[in-house]
């Protein structure tokens, strides 16, 4: 095993499940028309987008006409944040989020900030939750529009969406939820939650890349402006031809995360304690987040480390330092910095995720290969000045 | 191009760093600037460096960096130690520009380590 790769990097990619590819092969060899033709073929792929829109809208608990196809996450956050805070734009131009977001998240209101909109960033708790408390008292008399992640890509911390929601609609704010990480892997029920806008993608749940999907609420004054133009389709929020045999495998991925979400928690959860229980004895290790957050990610940092250096003694186990890391300009996780670590604790952190395939012979030896990286790096250390 | 941040020589020398440790009785001198620290433990025998050792604190071009001074001081006088070969570090372990800082670091402790022979 020592030579062979090991995937715990889950939270950046799923594998595509088997029953997904099959259907996606299916499709893409027995239907290549274009889904928004009138021909019989064309109703044919239309026909194919409806059942992945009745797939997904039956994992989300919502009507499949309240979802918008888009090619992933990326897009999702910026039609539903771009879209939306200019939708309400004549209402009011304050908007709000975290400073943990995606940068999916963050660039949008940046680029929003430079057209005149006024972002409030709102801090998270130590422990990266976001206090209802904390997001009510930012919320202002011209606030239109908020965007709280679900769960946190890097650390796994999940907030409290139902309580941020409530809060949204108890001041008439327009509620995103960035759902990349959640969707697939933790029950969501949108009929009942306050959710306006809900962002996905297929790649994290066992899907493909290349396609994601937008929820929009079915409620007034919840609407986005498009950001892209070229098309009718999507009743114009999203022109474009659909890629059909994309959207059937996001259908079947959906269908395939409904029927085993309880037990793939459970597999998360098994997996994350054993990885944790294996190295949570060594000097000067942290974990950073929540302890109860996603089971599937477990971020931690260890004292006197310096983390590219643990990044390449990890392997093979393929690990993240966490998305914002840039191994060229070793600039520490802002999400992390975020949470009140220091820059040194920040740039030894290595996030571990797992994901359905993972073994408990994989997440033990990433244990012992962590301990035995890290003594290694201390032992080739030396002391520092006095 | 590859997207490897690494060329095979500086995953060999991070992975199997022969001269790792310190040498009992030896000279020793610590360059810690830059977010890095390196140590080098030097043992002289008829004016030239009979034995070099390193411990060091940083990315991995950083380790490889130490180790490759290592490999190329041994064995020379100890006039050698008066010149450092940045450009051809650069070039052997493909360091990217914006770590020319640290391999400086170990050019530091190079110069130190010849001043505390010669003296």
């Amino acid at each position: 095993m020592a030579e062979q790769m090991i995937y715990l990097d889950y939270a950046a990619s799923t594998p595509v499940d088997a029953r997904v590819l099959d259907r996606m092969r299916e499709v893409a060899e027995k239907n290549c028309a274009n889904p928004s033709s009138t021909h019989a073929a064309g109703r044919e792929a239309q026909a194919i987008i409806a059942d992945a829109a009745a797939q997904l809208g039956s994992l989300l608990k919502v009507d499949p006409a309240t979802l918008v196809w888009t090619s992933g996450a990326t897009e999702s956050d910026n039609l539903a944040i771009a879209g939306g805070a200019r939708y309400r734009a004549h209402r009011g131009k304050h908007i709000v989020t975290m400073k943990t977001e995606h940068k999916a998240v963050t660039d949008v209101f940046e680029t929003l900030a430079k057209e005149g909109f006024d972002v409030t960033w709102v801090e998270a708790e130590p422990d990266g939750r976001l206090s209802p408390e904390t997001f009510a008292a930012a919320l202002r008399d011209d606030t239109q529009f908020a965007s709280i992640m679900f769960v946190n890509n890097e650390t796994g911390v999940i907030q409290d969406i139902e309580t941020l929601g409530l809060v949204c609609r108890e001041h008439d704010v327009l509620f995103h939820v960035d759902g990349a990480q959640a969707v697939g892997k933790l029950p969501i029920d949108l009929s009942k939650l306050p959710v306006d806008l809900l962002s996905l993608t297929g790649h994290k749940f066992y899907g493909p890349k290349g396609i994601g999907a937008l929820y929009i609420a079915d409620r007034p004054g919840c609407h986005v402006e498009p950001i892209l133009f070229g098309g009718g389709q999507q009743r114009r929020l999203r022109p474009g031809t659909l890629p059909t045999d994309l959207v059937a495998g996001l259908g079947m991925a959906a269908e395939v995360a409904a029927a085993r979400i309880e037990s793939d928690l459970e597999h998360l959860r098994g997996m994350r304690r054993v990885l944790w229980d294996g190295i949570r004895d060594i000097d000067g290790v942290v974990l950073n987040g929540d302890p109860d957050g996603f089971p599937g990610i477990l971020n931690v940092s260890v004292e006197d480390i310096e983390g590219e250096s643990l990044l390449l003694a990890l392997e093979p186990l393929q690990v993240a330092t966490g998305s914002a890391c840039n191994s060229r300009t070793q600039e520490p996780s802002y999400v992390l910095r975020a949470l009140g670590l220091s820059d040194a604790q920040a740039q030894s952190a290595i996030r571990f995720s797992v994901g359905r395939p993972t073994t408990r012979d994989e997440v033990e030896f990433a244990a012992g290969h962590y301990r035995d990286a890290v003594a290694r790096l201390r032992e080739l250390a030396p002391q520092a000045a006095a | 191009m590859s997207s490897d941040p690494y060329n095979a020589r500086v995953r060999e020398f991070f992975a199997a760093p022969v001269h790792a440790g310190s040498l009992a009785g030896g000279v020793t001198v610590l360059a810690d600037d830059q977010g890095v620290r390196v140590a080098l433990s030097a043992r002289v025998a008829d004016g030239r460096i009979a034995a070099l050792r390193f411990r060091a604190w940083g990315c991995p071009h950083l380790v490889a960096a130490v180790e490759w001074v290592c490999r190329h001081y041994e064995g020379e006088p100890l006039e050698a130690l008066e010149k450092f070969p940045t450009a051809r570090i650069m070039e052997d372990l493909a360091v990217p520009i914006e770590k020319t800082g640290r391999i400086l670091v170990v050019e530091d402790a190079i110069h130190s380590l010849g001043r505390s022979l010669t003296h």
